[in-house]
């Protein structure tokens, strides 16, 4: 059991992130002054005040920019200590980083192809035949519309 | 900042050729997509993967040469193994690769499912299953299992208009993540108590020590077989299988199941045989109760089933036991058996998922046993080749599934694992009995004789592409089973080098 004393620190640091975190709900609640206003009790202090309930569905390029951003996040991530120890890795080091910006380098190009940072009109590339029968009640593109009115 | 120097890897590309040409023609296919202003067809892109499986199969047969005449050895500060156990896999992979493909093409685009992600997953998910025959150490074998598994997660979802590729790509996925879970502790469990991650370091450290409190090196060796077991789909870790089959998209079913259960079964193997032998006492006893639970439940439950892919989903759990048999003989005559019967399965279950594919297109969709009624009549040739099939699954002779078969029982006779062996005949003989449903029904007449004058009667047609898929599995079946001398030579050479 004698190895366990070297998780000892990891443990008080735990115990003080928790205590830390307790101590400020509770000195909050006894110490700040209590005087709520409308505009304090609001989702959002700043900002347009909302006049609708927002759409519940929003466009899936959202996630494609997503994607994007944890591409370069992974390269970075590698290339952080890469750079770090790039004197003693020396030209093998620097080869293994470039293939792998490649490949990183290969899904960006291909995300792009893809259309992953168009943002203009959707642009149709299968017959829209195939796509359920637009309503009165039910479609994807009026969501919007349909809010507006209400 | 750091003074120390680091010993770099003196790497041996060509030890690692085929995974690199696997992934090196990825790359080509991912930048030929973005690049060109209008997809080509999926057959182009079938076509260069093929060719991309070709070129990856002839550099795997170069360093099949190399083993077989200097010997086996490791690359890459000891992670990757070259010898004839590594090699055999590398071999099978490819040949999926050139053979999947053909049954592909054609289902992509009449699913509408246009552009080369499906190839460019199988290149990705082939070249995982070829470092998991390879690996020699653990930490390579979790990575090998992340990159044969993730683009299989995507794969079951590809088909993104039907909701039920999406619901068997959750599924898929959220079992796959926790096992791969499970499968990390473990490797984190056995290092902690072996201190290496090496498989060899691992085997020699527990050769030359007795560890007094095994607790630890237990439960690792444990976790790790649950991690094993959900990717092979033994039972009672087979849920997810049958969802995942009936729900992914048909014509990349049986690559799926092919090359899961090959990856899978590779590492398996290996992590057990080469660095766990000396508590075969402890794990044994565990493989041989999964073994045959795999071989009841999965021979059982299909016989309820309506479905033919959820069938062959669990006669794929029934296959499972079989291969596991050669592993609890614990002998190099097993492990040969389990790698014949992997060679054997793959090509059967990739040509029978193939057959299902067109049979289903043709009755608008629909997999379930009815739709293969008359077969026989409306395409004489295609419902033969099923019936060979569905035979060489069920252990007939003059094909691979009954030398396959034979293999692994007398494997295990010759290990005196007589209980096992009983068990297997029992659930062999109970296989039987729905494969031969679906012949039955194929060839015997419809129960409604009016139904023959319908429109959905005419002959199905194939593309020259399918044909040639069901030619290439069914040339693997007829001849290896007639003539088995040489695959049995390779997997005995693959097990002779098997250090």
């Amino acid at each position: 059991m004698g190895s366990l004393t070297s998780y000892l620190p990891i443990f008080v640091l735990f115990i003080l992130g928790f205590l830390f975190a307790a101590l400020s709900i509770v000195a909050s609640k006894l110490l700040a002054p209590k005087r709520p206003t409308t505009a304090k009790e609001a989702p959002y202090e700043c900002g347009i005040v909302p006049t609708y309930e927002l759409p519940q569905r929003f466009p899936v390029r959202f996630y494609l920019v997503a994607m994007i951003f944890v591409i370069f996040d992974i390269e970075v991530i590698f290339l952080f200590p890469w750079a770090v120890v790039y004197n003693s890795l020396g030209t093998f080091g620097l080869v293994e980083i470039i293939v792998f910006s490649l490949a990183v380098f290969f899904s960006f190009i291909y995300l792009i192809a893809n259309g992953a940072l168009d943002w203009g009109p959707i642009k149709v590339q299968r017959p829209a035949s195939e796509s359920a029968p637009r309503t009165t009640s039910s479609t994807v593109r009026r969501v919007s519309s349909n809010n507006e009115a209400a | 900042m750091l003074a120390t120097t680091i010993i770099l890897p003196t790497i041996n590309y060509t030890a690692i050729l085929p995974e690199l040409i696997m992934l090196g023609g990825m790359l080509v296919l991912l930048g030929l997509v973005a690049v060109i202003p209008r997809d080509f067809s999926t057959k182009t892109y079938a076509g260069l993967t093929q060719v991309i499986g070709t070129a990856s199969l002839v550099s795997s047969l170069v360093l099949w040469h190399d083993v077989a005449a200097h010997g086996a050895f490791q690359a890459v500060a000891q992670a990757v193994d070259v010898d004839g156990f590594s090699v055999f896999f590398l071999v099978l992979v490819s040949a999926i690769l050139i053979v999947a493909p053909a049954f592909a093409a054609d289902y992509l685009h009449d699913e509408g499912i246009e552009g080369a992600e499906y190839f460019i997953l199988a290149l990705i998910a082939g070249a995982g299953a070829m470092l998991m025959g390879a690996a020699n150490d653990l930490i390579l074998v979790f990575l090998a299992l992340e990159i044969l598994s993730i683009p299989l997660y995507v794969i079951a979802g590809l088909n993104a208009r039907r909701a039920t590729s999406g619901e068997a790509s959750m599924k898929y996925f959220l079992l796959g993540a926790f096992s791969s879970a499970i499968f990390v502790y473990g490797i984190a469990l056995t290092y902690g108590a072996t201190g290496s991650t090496n498989l060899a370091d691992i085997a020699a450290f527990l050769s030359r020590n007795v560890i007094a409190t095994p607790g630890t090196l237990y439960a690792g060796a444990a976790l790790l077989l649950v991690g094993f077991a959900f990717k092979i789909a033994a039972v009672p870790f087979h849920m997810w299988s049958p969802d995942v089959y009936e729900g992914s998209p048909d014509g990349v079913v049986g690559f799926m199941a092919a090359i899961a259960k090959v990856g899978g079964f590779a590492a398996f193997l290996r992590v057990f045989v080469s660095a766990l032998p000396t508590l075969s006492s402890i794990w044994e006893p565990v493989v041989w109760v999964l073994c045959a639970l795999s071989l009841i439940a999965g021979a059982v439950i299909a016989l309820s089933q309506r479905n033919i892919k959820r069938m062959l989903a669990y006669s794929s759990i029934n296959h499972a036991g079989f291969i596991l048999m050669g592993l609890i003989a614990l002998s190099s005559r097993g492990v040969a058996s389990s790698l014949y019967y992997l060679f054997a399965y793959s090509f059967i279950v990739l040509a029978s998922f193939g057959i299902v594919t067109v049979v289903a297109k043709a009755n608008s969709g629909s997999a379930e046993i009815d739709a293969f009624r008359g077969l026989g009549r409306r395409s004489p040739v295609l419902a033969v080749f099923f019936a060979i099939f569905l035979l060489a699954q069920a252990g007939a002779p003059f094909t691979t599934g009954f030398l396959a078969k034979f293999y692994v029982v007398s494997a295990a006779v010759a290990a005196h694992s007589y209980a096992i062996a009983v068990i297997a005949m029992l659930s062999a003989a109970v296989a039987v009995f729905f494969y031969l449903r679906v012949v039955l029904v194929m060839f015997s007449g419809s129960e409604t004789e009016d139904a023959v004058g319908t429109p959905e009667q005419h002959p199905i047609v194939l593309s020259r592409w399918v044909w040639s898929g069901i030619m290439a599995c069914a040339a693997a079946t007829v001849i290896f089973g007639i003539y088995p001398l040489p695959l049995i030579n390779f997997a005995r050479a693959a097990t002779l080098l098997f250090r």
